[in-house]
């Protein structure tokens, strides 16, 4: 009896240590999930006293929205966008800085190229905004060495607009992945590169065969974390272009935000920011599944 | 096949000097094995054969081409890596196939090398699996038939067989051998195991701090050392090397006197370090009729075929040997015979060999 007692105390004694974060994390998660999924069941909730219970009917209506489609299409341009620019500039520049130069010029431009991501997203989106403006830096330096005789309008013109936040987004996240990869890279025994070297690869052929095949499980991982987020990603978003001009960068996580706070539609508003959710849930799994793969 | 010429070789590493003027003639065919303790600069000599470091001083022949300025590539060479650098995506078909895929090389070519190297490495059941899969042995044989499919002009080899057990490297040892003779390549290996460098090499270039100490046939090396260091690296046990004092009649070892003829130009009362082989030195009774000292046996290792005698010549250690079945007390003082026909004579100031 006393030794079943122990065994339980010494058992649970780790469980009781995380037992405030537990109900602190599961308060903050699980009411406003409920509360979301319940207002998305509702009709004009927050703004009526006694609001009517509509069934799915907030759904179908999102169904039929043009608008939410819109978003939709955005937010997977955004995303898969995003994602494919922080990639491909993280490793590019994980490569650069990982090679053999002086150790001081090293860590200089690591540090240097880490610094995107310690900004917060007001800094960026603000600082983009100056350099894009009309009569920004941007447009100076591209009249100034003549390929544009007009100065382009990058955030306000809605051809150019998807295109300027990607921009700005892959500035942004790139430092997470290179960070990545730079650490994966370092992983990579010296030798097999000699070998290969002696093989007769080049540069591509050793990055190819040598070097992607040893970060695969990283790329792999990192990439779908980095979609989870950019995918509900909504401060950048939100302060570079607004969702703007017109509908042309609308993300679903704007959509979600114009609906609650602009328009006050604040079931149409948790409608959304449900489908959103069960995205992001299936994408967590995957990357979760990958994850229990990997060890 | 072609030769190598390593001429006055010199590498820095910023201000340290790590190798200082190598010089190596190999011939065509030949099986040259560098040996050395940690640190001599054995992988550095290799690696700027293969390419793999820049050099510093000096010029590397293969063939009739200097190959300074060539990449690894370019220079008719294959390299097996003590960690055998496989790659773990690829499999082993395709680890032996990368260097003729690069090549581009027609596909039913590729296939037939390979399958043909696969067969005389007896690795065709293994073609389709990953590196990962495969035991050390088996590793060490695909990394060899990567470099052999290539048809290369020259192998080298950084102690492949170190992370082998000792069974295993017999094996592979012998299987080098064969390889040796049936393919004629021109070699150079590197390794710490004195066995190997005795049974592969051709020729044996023993290296100290950068420098070369002595190179010449197996036999040379052991039978004829140059310098004390030489004298004291190979064989196992070592050399017994112990200071004397030469007397008239011959040398004065710790409070023993042992007649022998000692080389012209030493004079009674000069010191000499003396080098003789455990294998010269064996009990009276084994060997009659030699120059005898009766020595404190104080240990005695029994190997199996034979029995290691350990001793005490004044201060110093030594080590004789005799039959596994002979029965020699431990702790008591015995008459051991030298062989003082094959003992050695140092200058103890220069440790160079006195003829
Ligand atoms: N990249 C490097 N930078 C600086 N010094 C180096 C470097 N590589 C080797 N050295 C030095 O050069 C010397 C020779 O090294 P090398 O690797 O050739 O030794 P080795 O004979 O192969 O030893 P081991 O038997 O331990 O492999 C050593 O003193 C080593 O410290
Ligand atoms: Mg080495």
């Amino acid at each position: 009896m006393t030794t079943m007692l122990r065994q339980m105390t010494t058992r649970g004694t780790p469980y009781l240590f995380l037992l405030p974060g537990l109900v602190i994390l599961g308060a903050l998660l699980s009411v406003p999930l409920y509360k979301v999924v319940e207002y998305s069941l509702y009709d004009n909730v927050i703004v009526e006293r006694n609001p009517t219970f509509v069934g799915l009917a907030n759904y179908t209506n999102l169904m039929t929205d043009p608008g939410y489609w819109s978003a939709g299409f955005n937010t997977v341009v955004f995303t898969v966008g995003s994602v494919l620019g922080h990639m491909i500039v993280g490793i590019g520049l994980a490569l650069l800085v990982n090679a053999d130069i002086a150790p001081r010029a090293r860590t200089f431009f690591r540090s240097m190229l880490i610094l995107p991501w310690i900004f917060t997203a007001v800094v960026v989106a603000l600082n983009w905004q100056l350099l894009l403006n009309p009569f920004g830096l941007i447009n100076y330096m591209l009249q100034w060495m003549g390929l544009t005789s007009e100065p382009l309008d990058w955030l306000g013109d809605p051809d150019l607009a998807m295109w300027s936040l990607l921009l700005i987004s892959t500035w942004r996240g790139y430092p997470f992945i290179m960070v990545s990869f730079l650490s994966g890279l370092q992983t990579v025994p010296r030798e097999l590169y000699e070998a290969a070297e002696i093989d007769g690869a080049g540069f591509w052929h050793k990055f190819w065969h040598v070097t992607l095949p040893q970060l695969k499980p990283v790329i792999f991982g990192v990439a779908l974390l980095d979609l989870i987020w950019t995918f509900q990603l909504f401060p950048l978003v939100w302060l570079s272009t607004g969702g703007g001009p017109g509908r042309a960068t609308e993300v679903l996580s704007t959509l979600t935000f114009r609906l609650a706070f602009v328009d006050f539609q604040f079931s149409q508003a948790a409608t959304v920011a449900v489908s959103i959710l069960i995205i992001s849930a299936a994408f967590t799994l995957l990357y979760l599944r990958n994850e229990a793969r990997r060890l | 096949m072609s030769r190598i010429e390593i001429r006055n070789l010199v590498k820095m590493y910023g201000a340290h000097q790590a190798l200082h003027g190598i010089d190596i003639s190999i011939q065509p065919g030949e099986f040259c094995v560098l040996v050395g303790p940690s640190g001599c600069g054995k992988s550095t000599t290799l690696r700027m054969v293969a390419g793999l470091e820049t050099i510093s001083g000096g010029e590397i022949a293969i063939g009739e081409r200097v190959v300074n300025g060539l990449r690894p590539k370019e220079r008719g060479i294959a390299m097996v890596f003590q960690n055998y650098a496989l790659y773990p995506a690829k499999t082993v078909y395709n680890n032996m196939a990368f260097s003729l895929q690069l090549s581009r090389m027609p596909k039913p070519e590729i296939d037939r090398r390979v399958r043909e190297v696969a067969d005389i490495l007896e690795l065709t059941p293994l073609l389709e699996r990953k590196p990962g899969a495969l035991s050390g042995g088996q590793r060490q044989r695909v990394a060899m038939g990567r470099a052999i499919v290539r048809d290369p002009e020259v192998f080298l080899f950084d102690e492949p067989l170190s992370n082998l057990d000792a069974k295993l490297r017999g094996q592979m040892r012998a299987e080098i051998k064969r390889l040796h003779q049936r393919l004629q390549n021109t070699i150079i290996y590197v390794t710490h195991d004195q066995v190997e460098a005795m049974t592969l090499a051709d020729r044996i270039v023993i290296m100290r701090d950068g420098k070369i100490e002595q190179q010449g046939t197996p036999d040379a090396i052991f039978h004829d050392p140059d310098t004390v260091f030489v004298a004291g690296f190979m064989g196992s046990p070592p050399m017994n090397l112990v200071d004397c004092m030469v007397t008239p009649t011959g040398l004065k070892l710790g409070d023993s006197e042992i007649a022998c003829a000692t080389p012209d130009g030493l004079r009674a009362g000069a010191r000499v370090i003396c080098g003789i082989r455990p294998d010269d030195i064996r009990p009276a009774a084994d060997q009659p009729g030699r120059a005898t000292a009766t020595v404190p046996v104080d240990l005695i290792e029994q190997l199996g075929t034979e029995k290691l005698v350990h001793f005490r010549a004044g201060q110093h250690s030594m080590i004789g040997k005799t039959g596994g079945r002979v029965d020699l007390a431990e702790g008591a003082p015995h008459p051991l015979a030298f062989d003082m026909a094959h003992a050695y004579f140092f200058d103890p100031d220069t440790e160079r060999r006195i003829r």
